[in-house]
């Protein structure tokens, strides 16, 4: 299965606990609660799904957009 | 040019963020305190490559700004800037020492432990240890305003990663950004709306939110170091907590937080525990990978739920985890202060739980790694850490505050956390979970409980008894008032009476009352009832008759022993007179076995219904052999009987002496009250075993018939033994002292303790089981608990009661199953205990003692132990009152110990409790009041007077002092009390550090801004100041010579001519503790201007005095110049309105004497200084300049006087050179009142113009008195021998005068309010 942005915002709702209509594109995922040893979880679902982003790429970004765009500029070397 | 907010290399600094602000202040507060250099090293094994490991570091240092801030203080608050140099990494090596290793920690340690001075050292250091050939330490340490845990970890991890690029690794990416980001990333938040939100969100959340506490109480303030307990947590452990709370939809570190909350919970009781949660707060933008100090401690609310399902109540905690990292920016300090919770010991949270999963050792290629945190910060009170990540290991760290916890404390609590963790993985719910880790439950339930021992099961007690009469009939069974009976003649009477008994319808499981007063025919009957095979019940005679019908109505005997002269008393209920017991006869053997009742015995309910507690032989048999046999009792001894039959220590005093072929001596009716009638017995009979409660023995201490006493052993039981009773027995008495516990429910007692000369215990256990029983504390929920923790003590075991005449449902109720012995039953004594670590009990009082204040639980016993601990009271009993309907307060009776002092004993308290657990009054009893038991009792203790609004005790002068700058700096329209609170009136930090400086200038002492955040009371930050190390020790204007009984108006001593009050010492000792002795000094000493006249002085000092007694007389006195002070200050003082007592002049004549006289020279100027040094100056040589007398003083150990720096002594010389001058200038006020004049008698013999009449012209009265010393030697120890009763007794007398009470000097309450308003 491929890494979609729905799918990402399905992953990060999870985490925290919310239906994936309440993670917007723009919203700060922190302030939603999102802290270091999720984020790393999901890091590593997300490598295995065809990303090479790392930990400390996404960490320094705060939204799903800018996490799809990252994921879109490091696909998984095939 | 616009300057840049945020340029970090301007030359004046930039402002801290609020994350470094609370770091600063705390830094600002205990500048010697190195706690917040954060250390840590990276063991290296393989074969590190030196150069390039030292390349990669200085890379790693060039990048990060943080290693290179300095901070300080400028009028504008702190700065922090970066220097220009960089750190370098030092290299030792170690390859050649004896012990590489050892060598390198005591360098790191020594580095860490080495308090900075942030403006000027480097704020970081990196040092590189070469071991061995394949082995190395490499340090950092870095202060924590620099960097937070995750900065420390971004930086060893950043070298690591340049490491590894210069060994042909991939490429390291980019550089660190500039510190500035933090800067800009904080003045953001600052000004954004979202900071409001936060806090709105952090008060709300904290709404309703108990004190927070740790898991003991006291001070949670970080001292200089801490205790740690490290435990490595295998991956498989790890993998189970990681796998379960996925299961979860939660994370391992979210579950290990929950667990904490209910672990933390367990030991601070209450309905939730409050965490601090370390928060990186700087997740998803610049700083997620900038090295800095943005960590946030925000409190958590852990709310355990026992009965839920653990995964349940799992996924809510997560959820206030998550909701917390949504509003985690806002700063704890800030939260704090908006809720009022600084100072007083009030807390934002608990113990810390702190899991950074990234905190792991970083890799280097070829090399193995090990991280080891030396220190990560403050720990206040205890800190719970996880480095380290769930697939491949990780550490625990129990870090906790040495002033709170021992270290074994810490070690317990890390095997036992963990134990927890462990046990939660498989338990269903919380409830399923015991405190105590299974290793902990097996000692304390099993181990400790190991009691099985052989006793005569098959025999009754009179069975037993009868045998050993029958062993040796001619030997003296029973002696009273010198009446005497055999063994043989016990035998006949007892047998006679218990024919008679049976034939009226005595046998197995009936019951005989017995009503007679101690005597020969209560021997005989309670003997005689068992051979007639029934139980015997007492009655008290002087029991109030509805009480002993209710419980003649319940037992329903089959017959009453008791006099004849008592039949109105007994009227309807069978009964036999000692004149109607038959004198021959012989009992039938009866059916009555071991499983049949001895006794009965009435205990007062809570409710005041009269319960009848049955006891069987068996219980009763092992009881007392195990007695018999323990203490080794022997034929040829004796015992004594006094305690009343009802009272169950009475059952071993009956009949312990014929279990063991001894002889029992029964005391007269009522001699167990009288100590001296019990000392004249246990001598005339010489009496080797007796029995006391603690309170009885107490008083009987205190009579002086016990002095010297020699016996074999005494016992105490009924009450709680005080370490201090302990004491004064051994002092007093030769002989073993044991202490025994147990209910009526129990045969006696359960417990058992040796309470030896070499036993410092505090409180004194209850100690160890006796023979087959079994103690345990256990919770609410009946599981076992650890030791140091308060529970219920249950007992179970051969000695249980059967249960309660005719209340099976009582006897249901608090005799419920076993919970770890399928069959068996324990019995809830409703009595607080825990064990201790070795394995004794510590009884804690009773559990219906435990009331709630401020919706806190509390154990009075606890606070009972707590006064007791401090060794200033000898004996202490606390009781919540509620004298103002809808006002619990908590009051404290104590009787004092030697050296008692009120304000002492409320400060080691407030080190020790919580808050809430401070009892807000404390009353001094020269004794505790007795029932007719000897046990406390509780309701004929006095209430204490209260006032309305008004402070509850009148004020010190430096409380009074204090209270007017807390009234200057709050702009309050009243000095407040001296129990007021800085913070709850208003008061916040920056207030608090105006007060520090207002104490600073008025007291020339500093105690700290600290002393203000952590005192729960104006006395409280009093006493510090006092205790506090001023600049100008010594040297303050208003000296604290001896501190005496504050209920006392204080003396004020006014310096002779050198402007030092030193030289009073010796007068002072002797005023004290009449009194507090202070002495006035001239404030120039301390940088003040010299004063321009005499006058200008006087009215000095009389503002300083007034201001410090605000009420009621000022007594005065002074030595020499020191008297034409007071004289001055008296007129002024009465001018003023205020009352003068004592005017004392110590050899002192008035100015106009002086003005037709030479200036003295500078040889008797220095002669001067002897005296002033307290030394006699008639035994010293000639002194031709300072030198010479600094040499003398010096060799004479001239006390602190030879400590002076330079410029005091020059400043000293300069006031008693000025003070001629002013001498000479002043023209006298008159003062209407009394002056008291002692002259020195052998002085002045050429010099006769020198007469106390000369005062007649400035005062109104005058006493003369003479001493029998020079003028120098007066104020010498020998000439204060003489003086100082003069003083004390014009002082007493005054004292009487204006106070009736002033006998009763204990009591805080005593004071009449009026006493107050005389001024």
């Amino acid at each position: 299965m491929a890494l979609t942005l729905e799918r990402m915002r399905a992953d990060v709702a999870a985490k925290i606990h919310e239906e994936p209509d309440a993670v917007s594109d723009h919203e700060n995922l922190m302030d939603l609660g999102l802290d270091s040893m999720r984020l790393m979880e999901l890091t590593l679902l997300w490598r295995e799904l065809g990303t090479a982003a790392g930990f400390a790429e996404f960490a320094e970004k705060s939204t799903l957009a800018e996490w799809w765009a990252l994921v879109q500029a490091r696909p998984k070397a095939a | 040019m616009t300057t840049d907010p945020f340029d970090l290399t301007a030359p004046q600094g930039q402002p801290l963020t609020e994350a470094q602000e609370g770091l600063w202040r705390f830094q600002a507060m205990d500048p010697d305190n190195p706690i917040l250099n954060a250390g840590q090293y990276l063991e290296i094994l393989g074969p590190l490559d030196v150069a390039a490991f030292a390349e990669a570091v200085g890379g790693m240092i060039a990048e990060t700004e943080a290693l290179r801030l300095r901070f300080r203080e400028t009028p504008q608050g702190p700065r922090q800037r970066l220097a220009p140099e960089f750190p370098a990494l030092a290299v030792h090596d170690h390859r050649r020492a004896p012990d590489p290793e050892s060598a390198a920690l005591a360098m790191m340690r020594a580095d860490s432990d080495k308090p900075l001075d942030l403006a000027r050292d480097a704020t970081a250091a990196f040092h590189l240890h070469l071991l061995g050939p394949e082995r190395a330490f490499w340090y950092e340490r870095v202060h924590h305003l620099c960097l937070d845990g995750y900065g420390m970890a971004l930086v060893t991890d950043r070298a690591a990663e340049r490491y590894a690029a210069l060994k042909g690794g991939p490429a390291a990416g980019p550089d660190f950004g500039p510190l500035r980001l933090a800067l800009e990333a904080d003045a953001e938040y600052r000004a954004s709306a979202r900071r409001e939100q936060d806090a709105a969100w952090g008060r709300a959340a904290m709404e309703g939110a108990p004190e927070a506490l740790g898991m003991k109480p006291g001070r949670a303030v970080s001292g200089h170091g801490f205790h740690r307990a490290t435990r490595l947590l295998p991956p498989e452990f790890l993998a189970r907590l990681r796998d379960f709370s996925r299961s979860r939809n939660a994370t391992w570190p979210d579950l290990v937080t929950a667990l904490t909350g209910a672990y933390v919970q367990r030991f601070t009781g209450g309905p939730e525990a409050v965490l601090g949660v370390p928060f990186m707060a700087r997740l998803g933008g610049s700083l997620a990978r900038l090295p800095c100090m943005a960590m946030n401690v925000p409190p958590l609310r852990i709310i355990p739920d026992e009965g839920a399902v653990l995964g349940d109540w799992l996924k809510g905690v997560s959820k206030s985890l998550i909701a917390l990292r949504r509003h985690g920016r806002y700063r704890a300090e800030a939260l704090r202060r908006d809720l009022g919770r600084i100072g007083g010991g009030r807390r934002l949270h608990g113990p810390l739980i702190n899991i950074q999963p990234f905190d792991s050792a970083p890799k280097m290629p070829g090399l193995e790694t090990r991280l080891h945190i030396l220190s990560a910060g403050a720990v206040e009170d205890f800190t719970f850490s996880f480095r380290g990540d769930a697939h491949e290991g990780a550490i625990f760290e129990a870090d906790s505050n040495p002033a709170l916890y021992s270290a074994e404390e810490t070690e317990a609590h890390a095997d036992r956390f963990l134990a927890f963790l462990e046990g939660a993985l498989k338990a269903e719910r919380l409830a399923d979970l015991p405190t105590a880790s299974p290793a902990e439950a097996r000692r304390f339930l099993i181990d400790v409980n190991a009691t099985e021992h052989p006793f005569p099961t098959d025999r009754t007690l009179i069975d037993l008894i009868l045998d050993k009469l029958r062993e040796n009939p001619k030997a003296e069974a029973l002696r009273f008032e010198g009446l005497s009976l055999t063994n043989a003649e016990l035998d006949a009477r007892t047998g006679a009476l218990a024919a008679k008994l049976k034939e009226l319808g005595a046998g197995p499981d009936r019951v005989v009352a017995v009503a007679l007063p101690r005597s020969m025919e209560l021997i005989v009957a309670l003997l005689a009832i068992q051979r007639a095979g029934a139980a015997y019940l007492p009655i008290d005679l002087e029991h109030p008759p509805a009480r002993r019908k209710r419980v003649l109505d319940l037992a329903a005997p089959v017959l009453t022993l008791r006099r004849a002269e008592d039949a109105e008393a007994f009227a309807g209920f069978p009964a036999l007179t000692p004149d109607q017991w038959p004198t021959t006869g012989e009992a039938p053997p009866s059916a009555t076995g071991p499983e049949n009742l001895a006794y009965v015995i009435f205990t007062s309910g809570s409710t005041g219904e009269p319960k009848g507690v049955m006891i069987e032989h068996r219980a009763i048999v092992n009881r007392l052999i195990w007695m018999r046999e323990h203490y080794g009792f022997a034929p040829g001894e004796r015992i004594l009987q006094k305690t009343p039959a009802v009272f169950d220590v009475s059952v071993w005093e009956f009949f312990l002496a014929f279990l063991s072929g001894e002889t029992l001596v029964v005391a007269p009716p009522g001699a167990h009250r009288d100590p001296s009638a019990l000392a004249r017995i246990i001598r005339e009979e010489r009496i080797d075993t007796l029995h006391f409660t603690p309170s009885m023995l107490s008083a009987f201490l205190a009579a002086p018939e016990s002095a010297g006493l020699k016996v074999k052993r005494v016992f105490c039981s009924g009450e709680e033994l005080t370490a201090d009773q302990r004491e004064r027995f051994h002092a007093r008495i030769s002989g073993e002292l044991h202490n025994l516990y147990g209910p009526t429910e129990a045969a006696v007692d359960v417990t058992f303790w040796p309470a030896t000369p070499e036993d410092h215990s505090s409180p004194v256990p209850i100690g160890f089981p006796v023979w087959n029983t079994r103690l345990y504390a256990l919770d609410s929920r009946l599981r076992p608990l650890p030791a140091g923790l308060a529970g219920d003590l249950y007992l179970g075991g051969v000695q249980l009661a059967r249960g309660y005449l005719g209340r099976p449902d009582l006897t249901a109720e608090r005799f419920p199953p076993d919970p770890f012995r399928p069959g068996e039953r324990i019995y809830a004594t409703g009595d607080l205990a825990r064990w201790r670590p070795d394995g004794a009990m510590e009884f804690l009082g009773r559990s219906d003692h435990q009331v709630k204040i401020r919706g806190q639980r509390i154990e009075l016993g606890e606070i009972e132990a707590a006064i007791l601990g401090t060794g200033l009271a000898r004996e202490a009993a606390v009781i919540a009152r509620e004298d103002q309907p809808g006002v619990k307060r908590l009051t404290a009776y104590v009787v004092p110990a030697t050296g008692y002092d009120a304000e002492q004993l409320r400060t080691a308290l407030a080190a020790s409790l919580t808050p809430a657990m401070i009892p807000s009054h404390l009353l001094a009893l020269p004794a505790l009041p007795l029932n007719v038991n000897g046990k406390l009792d509780r309701a004929a203790l006095p209430a204490p007077a209260l006032e309305e609004g008004g402070p509850s005790r009148p004020a010190s002068p430096e409380e009074a002092r204090l209270a007017g700058l807390v009234a200057e700096v709050l702009e309050l329209p009243h000095p407040p009390g001296p129990e007021a609170d800085f913070f709850r009136l208003g008061g916040d930090s920056l207030l608090a550090m105006r007060l520090a400086l207002r104490i600073r200038e008025a007291f020339g002492k500093d105690p700290g801004v600290g002393a203000i955040f952590d005192s729960a009371s104006l006395a409280e930050i009093a006493a510090r100041i006092l205790a506090a190390e001023g600049p100008a020790e010594g040297l303050e204007p208003l000296l604290l010579l001896a501190k005496g009984d504050p209920e006392a108006p204080p003396i004020f001593l006014a310096h002779p001519a050198g402007g030092l009050g030193w030289g009073y010492r010796a007068l002072a000792k002797a005023l004290a503790p009449a009194r507090s002795v202070y002495a006035l000094q001239a404030p120039s000493l301390t940088g003040a201007a010299p004063f321009a006249s005499l006058d200008a002085l006087a009215e000095d000092y009389a503002a300083r005095v007034a201001e410090a007694v605000p009420q009621g007389p000022i007594h005065l006195a002074g030595w020499s110049v020191g008297g034409v002070i007071v004289q001055a200050m008296a007129a002024r003082l009465a001018e003023r309105g205020r009352e003068v007592g004592l005017a004392a002049l110590l050899d002192s004549y008035p100015a106009e004497v002086w003005r037709g006289r030479l200036e003295p020279s500078e040889a008797e100027a220095l002669r001067a200084f002897v005296a002033i040094a307290g030394l006699d100056p008639t035994e010293a040589p000639p002194l031709a300049n300072r030198a010479e007398l600094l040499a003398y003083l010096r060799e004479k150990g001239g006390g602190p006087m030879t400590l002076l720096p330079p410029e005091v002594l020059e400043g000293v010389v300069k006031v008693a050179l000025g003070a001629n001058a002013l001498v000479r200038g002043h023209e006298h006020r008159r003062f209407p009142g009394r002056l008291t004049h002692i002259r020195a008698g052998l002085d002045h013999q050429n010099d006769p113009g020198l007469q106390a009449d000369l005062w007649l012209a400035h005062c109104a009265a005058l006493e003369k008195l003479e001493a029998p010393f020079l003028h120098p030697q007066l104020v010498s120890p020998a000439a204060v021998a003489v003086i100082a009763p003069l003083l004390a007794e014009r002082l007493k007398a005054f004292d009487k005068e204006r106070d009736p009470k002033s006998g009763n000097r204990f009591s805080d309450q005593s004071r009449d309010p009026q006493n107050k308003e005389n001024a």
